[in-house]
């Protein structure tokens, strides 16, 4: 305890020390400056500029905008009820999947974790493809022919989509709660319910919290599932892409936007300074290795049947999307046929500018994500705090708001850059940079200070002992942070929509057009392919990282 | 006394308000253990990391050598530290951390290796080259972090609480290890430490430190019979302090007034009389006994803890309780028990009375 402490103090101090070393290091200055100017223009500058477009009495006249209040009244509903379902679900299923003797536990894990590898919508769209108009079950099964579009499929879809985040963040809680706690409660005469309520439930309520702003934050800044499922629920998302994408109005879009970000980022600052801080530190010694008692009989049979069901959808879902893709006519003709996959490779030029495009932002924010962090970390860059919040800002921003600022921003008239893939590659390198730069960030504070003191002991320099342990010792987490600025770029729909043009098409865009254009089975095809690409890539990258395995998403606060 | 090797003259570094290393000043001669010993957050570490040049004094000066050191970085001065949690390289082999210090030192692949052999060999860990330092014991550990550091052949070794990591069994032999290979090699070496058994052990100085100042400086003996002051007193060995008077200074010896009655130790000339002071007692300089004779004062046994070889006994005499040594002799005393203590006046330390 004591040393930990004393630890933590020489690093203070050491970093006093660097910031006297700091002025002598012209290198340190440059960089810090190039980082910061960097994120000043892809960061900030978009973001004034989405807040800035519309004039202040557009802002005083929004109530009476009839669509804007509709939107937002809709956007507050949708993020209420599927927060609710998603922590409620995601704490049950975090229940069973907890515990080491759940049976089937790999299996319902690896069901959480697939919707996070894939493109935001696959469950928007198979779930089309189940219960639409020709849906499997609607149609198939009980031969209805009403469409299931509106609030309340969007609500089990938001609710599908968004309960893994809770699921496995709270699991992380749950998992880590010492077997010892609970042991010593049952000690003093708890049942198994009075432990959970007493014990369990309270430690796991940080968690929740958490969960539950998380989920908060990607069902308020979703985009796919509501253009998908939505029909005519109007969300602020989906509304300011109609308004772009129907009227060129550029000026209604962002104020809808707009609108969007001061929830994002309450929702963003609750998660990250107010929830994380209040998890409990454990109080232990060495060896509680303990195993937990096993579930009260009815409670494992209830959870086992609930889980299933979950699960089972979740797969039903996928294989739907498979199956579609081998399909004729969905719902009509269910020949099987690979005719899907030659429209699919007519695609094969969308599939590659994802994976190339998603590929190279993921390599910028990697490398971004690293520079900014050792400067913050290990340099104590005196401006060290408004690079760290530069860095996770764009964490707050809802995609569509990001898009519609590299819209207005870097694609019109006069910028280079303007109508380029790189265009695109620069959003999403932007975007996903606060998951690579927290990534960073906790590989090297893992990384014991007296490390590079050692190396500097035994006769390396500045530069050998960034290689030799800072470089060296990060390199897991970098591959880790790189996986997830790649998934997180392929899966994109929200930011795409609006910088996409001409040359630079992406899977994600192409696969909503053929929804649009009901062409389901093509569309499945397209999706399939898209998600095995990714999830090879993962794989590999998996290999690569030794062990640093990133869930896209799941993060630590 | 050997020529200093490494001075530090009126070495200061503040931490904030907090003077972790005030205005110290030591000669830590060549090829012997020199232990800095002192409580937790006494300043050891700093002074070691200072010595190491982790980073710079406020004030003062290092001299290894005679050549002033203290503005260079830790990758030019000729020393090399053991870190408390060795700080191996978890990427790199047991072999590779060893060499690690050759490498930046440019020497050649050829004589890397067998420099990295023979070290492992001196250490007996030649079969551990290939496996990460993740995998090893602790013991196994802390060797590597010794080799890692002697590879380099420094003129001075830094060693922070290298066994504070191992298990108290492990301890002591890796302690009588340490002492053996610094002898066989003669390397001037700088201990740090807060058990002061550990430094009586290991040492051929000890520095006392207590809030960032060095207290006294000698070798085991000297600041175990004769320390200066009452912190060093207490801080190294168990110790019974008795508040006395001076009634008066004669050719015989010095006659004090003290709880237990007056007492005479040898003739010391620097008391005067009248003067306040403090007797030190070590267990040892008291006997018990079962009768009464000349001298011996009534006293109760209140508590026996057994050492092993020693009892300690918590003794009731008066109104004061004092702790005494005792060879253990195969039968045991009750606690409450009436017994006759006798004071060893040679064997009686007189400390002067700090301000309360
Ligand atoms: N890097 C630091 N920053 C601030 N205070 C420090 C730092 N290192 C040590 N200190 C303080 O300086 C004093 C001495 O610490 P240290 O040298 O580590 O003691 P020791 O090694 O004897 O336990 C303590 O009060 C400690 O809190
Ligand atoms: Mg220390």
């Amino acid at each position: 305890m004591q040393s930990e402490s004393l630890t933590q103090r020489s690093v203070v101090a050491h970093s006093e020390w660097r910031v006297r070393a700091w002025f002598r290091e012209p290198v340190t200055l440059t960089v810090g400056l190039a980082v910061g100017g960097l994120l000043t223009v892809f960061v900030l500058l978009p973001i004034l500029q989405v807040i800035t477009y519309p004039s202040i009495q557009d802002y005083f006249h929004l109530s009476e905008n009839s669509r804007w209040v509709r939107a937002t009244s809709n956007t507050f509903r949708m993020v209420l009820l599927s927060t609710c379902t998603s922590t409620v679900v995601g704490f049950l299923y975090a229940m069973a999947i907890s515990r080491p003797d759940f049976p089937g536990r790999g299996f319902f894990r690896l069901m959480a974790v697939l919707p996070l590898f894939s493109p935001p919508f696959t469950i928007g769209f198979s779930y089309l493809l189940m219960f639409g108009r020709f849906g499997v079950i609607t149609h198939g099964l009980f031969g209805l022919e009403a469409s299931i579009l509106g609030w309340w499929s969007l609500w089990v879809v938001q609710t599908l989509s968004n309960f893994p985040y809770a699921a496995l963040a709270i699991e992380r809680a749950l998992a880590t709660t010492p077997p010892t706690l609970e042991a010593a409660a049952r000690d003093l005469g708890g049942g198994w319910l009075a432990v959970f309520r007493t014990i369990t439930l309270p430690l796991a309520r940080p968690a929740v919290a958490g969960a539950a702003l998380l989920v908060a934050t990607y069902v308020l800044a979703d985009f796919a599932n509501p253009l998908i499922i939505g029909g005519d629920f109007p969300l602020l998302a989906t509304e300011a892409w109609y308004r772009i994408d129907g009227w060129g109005d550029l000026r209604g879009a962002t104020l809808l936007a707009a609108t969007l970000l001061p929830p994002a980022t309450l929702l963003f600052i609750g998660e990250r300074y107010w929830v994380s801080r209040r998890t409990y530190a454990v109080i232990g010694g060495r060896g509680s290795s303990l195993d937990r008692p096993p579930l009260p009989g009815l409670l494992q049979w209830s959870l086992l049947a609930f889980c299933g069901l979950v699960a089972g959808l979740i797969l039903s879902l996928y294989f739907g999307v498979v199956a579609g893709a081998f399909t004729r006519t969905w719902g009509v003709d269910w020949t099987p046929t690979l005719n899907q996959w030659y429209v699919a490779l007519t695609k094969a030029d969308h599939i590659r500018n994802s994976l190339v495009f998603a590929a190279t932002a993921g390599l910028f924010a990697t490398v971004l994500a690293t520079v900014a962090a050792y400067l913050v970390d290990q340099r104590a860059f005196p401006a060290g705090r408004v690079l760290d919040a530069l860095c996770v800002l764009p964490a707050a921003v809802p995609g569509v708001f990001f898009g519609i600022g590299y819209l207005l921003v870097f694609n019109r008239p006069g910028v280079p850059l303007a109508g380029t893939a790189l265009v695109l590659i620069l959003a999403f390198t932007f975007h996903n940079l606060p998951f690579s730069y927290q990534i960073a960030r906790a590989g090297l504070a893992q990384i014991h200070p007296n490390m590079a003191d050692a190396a500097a002991d035994l006769g390396a320099f500045r530069f050998r002992i960034l290689w030799d342990v800072h470089l060296r010792l990060i390199f897991p987490a970098c591959v880790a942070a790189w996986t997830t600025a790649f998934v997180n770029g392929v899966t994109n729909l929200s930011i795409a929509v609006f910088l996409v043009a001409g040359g630079n098409q992406v899977a994600t865009f192409s696969i909503l057009g053929l929804i649009g254009d009901n062409r389901l089975e093509a569309a499945s095809a397209v999706t399939t392919a898209l998600l095995a690409a990714t999830l090879l890539v993962v794989a590999a990258a998996w290999r690569f990282s030794r062990g640093a395995r990133v869930i896209p998403g799941v993060l630590s606060g | 006394m050997d020529k200093a090797y490494v001075e530090l003259a009126h070495l200061t570094k503040h931490f904030g308000d907090v003077a972790a290393v005030a205005d110290v000043c030591l000669d830590v001669p060549e090829g012997r253990i020199t232990t800095l010993l002192g409580p937790s957050g006494c300043g050891k570490t700093t002074l070691l990391r200072l010595i190491a040049g982790f980073f710079p004094p406020d004030a003062g000066e290092i001299r290894i050598k005679g050549v002033r050191v203290d503005h260079l970085p830790p990758q030019r001065r000729s020393t090399a530290i053991v870190f408390q949690d060795y700080a191996l390289f978890p990427h790199l082999t047991v072999f590779e951390n060893v060499a690690y210090g050759l490498r930046r030192r440019r020497v050649a692949a050829p004589e890397v290796t067998r420099r990295v052999r023979e070290m492992l060999a001196f250490l007996g860990l030649e079969d551990h080259g290939g496996a990460s330092p993740l995998h090893l014991s602790g013991g196994q550990q802390q060797r590597v972090a010794l080799a890692r550091a002697l590879a380099v052949e420094p003129d001075v070794l830094l060693l922070d609480e290298p066994l504070s990591n191992l298990d108290a069994k492990l301890r002591t032999r890796v302690r009588t290890e340490l002492k053996e290979i610094q002898q066989s090699l003669g390397k001037t070496t700088i201990f740090v430490t807060h058990d002061q058994e550990e430094a009586l052990s290991i040492s051929d100085r000890v520095a006392v430190m207590d809030a960032g100042r060095i207290r006294q400086v000698g070798s085991p003996v000297e600041v175990y019979a004769h320390p200066l002051d009452r912190f060093v007193a207490d801080f190294v060995g168990i110790a019974n302090f008795l508040p006395a008077t001076v009634r008066a200074v004669t050719s015989e010896g010095v006659v004090l007034e003290s709880p237990l009655g007056t007492l005479m130790t040898p003739p010391r000339s620097e008391f005067t009389e009248g003067e306040r002071l403090t007797i030190l007692l070590r267990p040892e300089a008291l006997r018990l006994s079962f009768e009464s004779g000349t001298g011996t004062l009534p006293a109760r046994i209140r508590s026996t803890s057994f050492l092993g070889g020693t009892r300690r006994h918590h003794v009731q005499v008066g109104q004061l309780t004092l702790m005494v040594d005792e060879s253990f002799s195969g039968t045991a005393e009750d606690a409450g028990r009436q017994i006759w203590l006798t004071i060893d006046v040679a064997r009686l330390h007189l400390l002067p009375s700090e301000p309360a």
